[in-house]
């Protein structure tokens, strides 16, 4: 099978003493689309990311690159290139040293040093010692070293941190093209609006599990609006939404029914009813407000 | 793998610390080379004793630079964990396992050439000092030449696997430096004071094992072939015993496959834990 750049993690699990920081978790990035990896902080990217990887170990389950554990890979900077965080520098050395002892150690002529240098826009920053590099000229350097091999798939880590607006933009295009390649590209991120353009698919983490996987448009799409009512009589407005076929009806603590429908098909029922209508709201969640949803602390007990 | 050991050495050039070690290193040797060629002149009047002050100075100044190179070896590592570079260093290479060979032969390289710049100094510093007094004879120049290059590589190796082992820079640093400089004259003073067990002969167990500790080691090595040149075979042990602390040392040679011993278990020890460590 030909090398492709896909991305699987098959079950994994990591468990560091009594903390489990990834339980379970399954998900594939296929060659030619933008993975979205969202979850807040602390709810177990980066591990999962570090053991994509193969920096950590997973407890269980796999983690595999091409169809490889990462510690099988024959040349792994040519199957994927890590952008993890921006603190992996040496600061005495240039931004040039640090690129060419990569390059030595992946095998790439020095000259592919100054077209990364050039790609990410540090080329007049090549000679200065990387410890006055500030946090968004350090992303640049490391999204520089990821791509020295010329890999088939990126794995990058909150690579948005420390960049300015317009380098947020150019950073959105690069990955666009990148994957419009036939590569394969996972981006982390604890804000949905940052991948919002960006990803064909989501893996939204909560507490190191999976609590939704798909398309944006799905998620988007499993959004219905809902009508909060209050009335005269609740259980009489019920009892004829009911017997139009509507059952998605909910009690609110305040006492307003909260009904899975459009505010027209509720005052109808209403009148049709008798019952009188003291206030009515139209309420729709937009998809940072779902995402927030799907990754809050959902709070103590069964609801 | 040539491909990493390009990598080695473009981090150690493009980082100060290999010289700045070096500067202790020279500092060192002249110090102790032309205090070594004072003595020798005055107390021998240049006969032929002078030499053999010559090598025993240069063998006190090798075990020194030993202890320079192991630095080296530990902040090659350490710095790479201290600066987070490690990831990236895994990242680009096939398997840690090369990456520790790699890393083991550049340090080598290093702690090689402080031997090197040790003996050549050392010798300049000593004859300019003594002032004409006689060269020593080629075989045990060369032989404390050997040893010497040979400590210091298998210190530097050590550092290495120090640094892989303990990650942390200070850490390892004041853990090697404490156990080297001070630790293990306590511990052999300790072995030494053993008392003989009831009804033997010769030297108890305990004291003899001193001989066995890896700075011993090393530095009976290195004080072999001077205090052959001193005492003659059958007493060079004795001057040995004063020199560095230890009770009945085996042979030069015995000493540093001792030492290889010592510095293979370090290796061992961190290629299986730098292959499983997390890198978080």
């Amino acid at each position: 099978m030909e090398p492709s750049g896909r991305i699987t993690a098959d079950a994994l699990s990591k468990r560091f003493g009594s903390v489990t920081a990834v339980e379970g978790l399954s998900f594939t990035v296929e060659p030619g689309t933008v993975t979205g990896f969202l979850g807040p902080n602390g709810s177990g990217k980066t591990t999962t990311l570090r053991m994509l990887l193969g920096l950590v170990t997973p407890t269980s389950g796999e983690a595999r690159i091409d169809g490889l554990r990462f510690a099988e890979l024959p040349h792994p900077a040519g199957a994927v290139g890590g952008v993890l965080e921006a603190q992996g520098f040496h600061p005495a050395r240039t931004a040039r040293a640090h690129l060419r002892v990569h390059a030595a150690a992946i095998g790439v002529p020095d000259e592919r040093v100054e077209e990364v240098l050039a790609l990410v826009g540090l080329a007049g920053d090549a000679r200065r010692p990387v410890g006055g590099f500030s946090l968004g000229m350090r992303q640049r350097l490391a999204l520089a070293t990821a791509l020295l091999g010329d890999p088939r798939a990126l794995v990058l880590d909150e690579p948005g941190n420390g960049l300015d607006p317009e380098g947020v933009a150019w950073l959105r295009s690069f990955l666009r093209g990148f994957a419009r390649d036939g590569r394969s590209v996972l981006v982390s991120s604890h804000l949905l609006a940052e991948v919002d353009q960006t990803a064909d698919h989501v893996v939204v983490l909560r507490d190191g599990r999976c609590v939704y996987q798909g398309g944006l448009d799905r998620l988007r799409a499993s959004n219905r609006p809902r009508v909060l009512v209050r009335c005269a009589s609740p259980v009489e407005l019920a009892e004829q939404l009911a017997r139009g076929g509507l059952l998605e009806i909910d009690t609110l603590p305040d006492g307003r029914l909260a009904v899975a429908a459009d505010a027209v098909r509720v005052g109808d029922a209403a009148l049709a009813a008798g019952v009188a209508i003291y206030g009515m709201v139209e309420e729709r969640l937009d998809l940072e407000q779902l995402y927030f949803q799907l990754t809050a602390d959902q709070g103590v007990g069964p609801r | 793998m040539r491909g990493l050991l390009r990598a080695e050495l473009r981090k150690t050039a493009s980082t100060g610390s290999w010289w700045a070690l070096l500067v202790p290193v020279v500092l060192l040797t002249v110090s102790i080379n032309a205090f070594g060629g004072l003595f020798g002149a005055t107390v021998t009047g240049l006969g032929a004793g002078s030499a053999v002050v010559l090598l025993a100075s240069l063998a006190y100044t090798l075990g020194l630079t030993s202890v320079l190179a192991m630095v080296h070896g530990v902040v090659v590592v350490t710095s790479e964990f201290r600066h987070r570079t490690i990831t990236t260093t895994y990242l680009t290479a096939p398997g840690r396992d090369r990456v520790l060979v790699a890393k083991i032969l550049t340090a080598g390289a290093i702690g090689t050439g402080y031997a090197a710049a040790a003996v050549v100094f050392g010798l300049g510093v000593g004859l300019a000092v003594q002032g004409g007094g006689a060269l020593p004879a080629p075989g045990p120049l060369l032989g404390v030449t050997a040893t010497g290059i040979v400590v210091c590589w298998l210190w530097s190796v050590f550092g290495v696997a120090l640094g892989m082992l303990v990650t942390s820079q200070v850490g390892a640093l004041v853990l090697a430096l404490v156990y080297v400089l001070a630790g293990e004259n306590v511990l052999a003073l300790v072995l030494n004071s053993a008392e003989p067990a009831v009804g033997s002969t010769g030297p108890p167990l305990l004291a003899r094992l001193t001989a066995y500790l890896p700075v011993n080691a090393g530095d009976i090595a290195l004080y072999d072939v001077p205090a052959r040149e001193l005492a003659g075979p059958r007493l060079s042990g004795v001057v040995i015993e004063g020199l560095a602390g230890v009770t009945a040392p085996p042979t030069g040679w015995v000493s540093l496959v001792v030492l290889a011993t010592w510095v293979t278990a370090a290796v061992a020890a961190a290629w299986l834990v730098g292959a499983r460590r997390d890198i978080t």
